[in-house]
């Protein structure tokens, strides 16, 4: 072991942990405006992956990667105006099994329609290569994608810090009453958000992609890391979520190197250690559970 | 006409009837035979193809053996030996199956060849490649290998490979018994061939980001990667082995590949060395069985017959055989019948041979090379090898299921 080789590590988690931030910021904005644990996002991410794979090849790189997300959206729309807003006020469990019936109908949806092989997204032109990192080649696309990763994540964050569509959205996060009585269209905004989270659902699905390979489970592969992100971040928070999945990111990647066998153990086990000290997550405000219990009194 | 005579015609019948009834539905009950595969998760693809063979064994028989119809129970093992072994338990206690067969992961199946030894039903594990299945410990009376292990496949590809492509090898090992057992053999030969071993990664099952590992074997100065790793993790590792440049540097031998893991790529990410149980154009027979699958699944996941759909056919083609042979469907007689049983007509260059005294299967099998080219003929033939003459022998092998 090196020193070269512990910095490289490191780099990796990084760019690692910006993916799963992308991947998990959809998930954890949901759980925290509408307080619906999302399983079809897995769903909207294998969808944003298989679309991107069918249409890529005929409109090209950029034109699939602005509308692929487009379409995604608009499938989120369908369900949250479908099902999704018969489960709102209701116990979180409900909406964790309505959404994950919803997930395993897709996957087999996705799989009459694409079938079951796995497909692969060949790397576009403009990223083909390595870069040349200490002593390592390292792929050019993925530090490309961790840009355009660390870009959407700075968009999602002003959109929600300083906009004014992010003011309200993160009021009714903590009182979904008042934002109504202050004449704002609380079924109109939660439908924007979750919209908004299968956006970045999709957008996930494109990343993921060209790494991953492009299947119909491939969103239970995802679902569970992004829902442990969005918990040890806090839930609605970006800052928290994109800490927790650079930390998940770095963690399993220089993991590698002394417990490789216990790498896939290493985001519950985090999960476990940051909830038992801050129960609401890294910057979260309100857990699922203590919402609920309010609610009731 | 008196009371006797009257009671006497009624009775007799009445017996006449009911006999014909029993001999009717005698000659009509089915056999039943379970097929426990992966039908979802890590090997679906798999363990679909595995049951087209299986079908297409059962069509050339003509749906039927010893003048009865050939009833398959197909269960979804979800590729989990819990899952697995409780679906098994449940064909044979309440289905009243008596003979298993299927099946990709090497953990399920020994699960399931457990649960029949306790039931007294024949399994057949038709894709599971770990020589568990043929060792003391695991092997028992009511369970054939048809699949080969890993001892003839690392054995006979070892010396080719440390000639050709290297002799510093790194091996990354899917972390369950049949990972650990191809890692283990290709340990075995490193003397015999002159190879030495840089290190070792042991990935989880269901691994799907590879890069960290990839960054450590990078720099490590090793000739060959020795992958024993399977389904989609393979997958995602051919795909990363590429990203990363690794095949610019070195080589891959990937102990036991399917076509299923090669097809799907973009030719462009192709460049493997693979261990292979068969290729659907080594024979012109095996090319006509390729084309059945063609012609007659046309939604299958793949328009060839890829190895899993071979073994699945050749492990119900001999169960078939043997129950003829046998002349009965009693387990025991089946399974002597099996013992020893040499299948000519096995579409392939040279027979197959169920050795009896670990109930191995041992035929012929290719070596190839995995193209950068489009269409279905992927693969390039490099050798072919004989399994009996690389699998463990009686000295190597402590298990003695016959006297």
């Amino acid at each position: 072991m090196n020193i070269s080789t512990i910095l490289i590590l490191l780099f990796n988690g990084v760019l690692l942990g910006f993916i799963y931030s992308v991947v998990s910021i959809g998930f954890s904005l949901v759980l925290g405006i509408g307080q619906v644990i999302n399983f079809a996002h897995g769903l909207l991410f294998a969808f944003g992956a298989h679309i991107f794979w069918y249409i890529s090849p005929t409109i090209g790189y950029w034109p699939a990667f602005v509308i692929t997300p487009l379409i995604v959206g608009g499938l989120g729309f369908l369900i949250e105006k479908l099902v999704i807003t018969r489960v709102y006020g209701q116990d979180p469990l409900f909406g964790l099994l309505v959404t994950l019936g919803i997930s395993l109908a897709g996957a087999e949806l996705i799989r009459m329609i694409w079938g079951k092989l796995t497909k692969t997204v060949s790397t576009p032109v403009f990223a083909v290569g390595q870069v040349h990192l200490v002593n390592i080649i390292y792929p050019r696309y993925r530090v490309i994608l961790a840009v355009i990763s660390l870009l959407i994540i700075l968009f999602v964050w002003w959109l929600i810090i300083r906009s004014n569509f992010g003011t309200i959205v993160k009021a009714g996060m903590t009182d979904s009453e008042m934002i109504s009585a202050l004449g704002h269209n609380l079924p109109v905004l939660r439908n924007r958000v979750f919209v908004m989270g299968s956006i970045l659902a999709g957008v996930a699905g494109i990343v993921a992609a060209p790494l991953w390979g492009v299947k119909s489970e491939m969103g239970n592969d995802i679902l569970m890391l992004a829902f442990i992100i969005a918990l040890m971040g806090g839930l609605g928070s970006i800052k928290g979520t994109v800490i927790a999945g650079l930390v998940i990111g770095i963690i399993s990647s220089l993991g590698v190197l002394f417990i490789p066998r216990m790498v896939e153990a290493v985001p519950f086990i985090l999960l476990i250690v940051v909830l038992f000290y801050k129960p609401k997550g890294l910057y979260g405000e309100l857990t699922i559970l203590g919402e609920v219990t309010a609610r009731e009194k | 006409m008196n009371k006797f005579k009257v009671t006497f015609i009624v009775t007799l019948s009445l017996i006449l009837i009911l006999g014909c009834f029993f001999i009717v539905s005698s000659a009509a009950e089915p056999i039943k035979i379970g097929a426990v595969l992966p039908k979802s998760g890590n090997y679906a693809e798999h363990g679909e193809m595995e049951l087209i063979g299986i079908y297409l064994a059962i069509e050339d028989f003509g749906g039927e053996v010893l003048g009865r119809p050939i009833e398959l129970v197909e269960a979804d093992d979800e590729n989990n030996p819990d899952i697995g072994s409780r679906r098994a338990r449940n064909l044979i206690e309440v289905e009243g199956v008596k003979f298993l067969m299927g099946g990709v992961s090497s953990s399920v199946g020994l699960a399931i060849g457990g649960v029949c030894e306790e039931e007294g039903a024949l399994y057949l594990a038709t894709n599971q490649n770990s020589d568990d299945f043929s060792s003391e410990g695991f092997a028992n009376k009511y369970m054939f290998h048809v699949a080969p292990g890993m001892d003839s496949l690392v054995r006979g590809a070892a010396e080719w490979v440390a000639e050709n492509l290297g002799k510093k090898w790194y091996f990354i090992t899917h972390d369950y018994s049949w990972g650990h057992s191809g890692t283990k053999w290709a340990r075995n030969v490193l003397d015999e061939v002159g190879a030495e071993e840089i290190g070792e990664i042991k990935v989880p099952n269901g691994t799907r980001d590879f890069s960290s590992y990839l960054l450590q074997i990078a720099n490590s100065g090793a000739d060959v990667i020795v992958l024993t790793v399977g389904g989609l993790d393979l997958q995602a590792l051919y795909m990363q082995m590429n990203e990363f440049g690794l095949l610019d540097k070195m080589s891959a031998w990937c102990t036991l590949g399917n076509y299923e893991d090669s097809y799907p790529l973009d030719p462009s990410q192709r460049d493997m060395y693979i261990g292979v149980e068969s290729y659907w154009k080594e024979t012109p027979e095996m090319i006509e069985f390729s084309n059945r699958v063609k012609e007659g699944y046309p939604d299958a996941p793949l328009s060839v017959a890829s190895a899993n759909t071979y073994q699945g056919w050749l492990g119900m083609t001999a169960l078939l055989k043997a129950m003829e042979k046998a002349g009965t469907t009693d387990v025991d007689e089946v399974i002597k019948a099996m013992e020893g049983m040499v299948i000519c007509d096995n579409l392939r260059s040279e027979a197959t041979y169920i050795r009896p005294w670990d109930h191995q299967f041992l035929g012929v099998y290719p070596f190839v090379h995995d193209l950068q080219v489009e269409g279905v003929d992927i693969f390039e033939i490099l050798f072919t090898y004989l399994s009996k003459d690389y699998a463990r022998g009686l000295s190597e092998n402590p298990v003695r299921l016959t006297d």
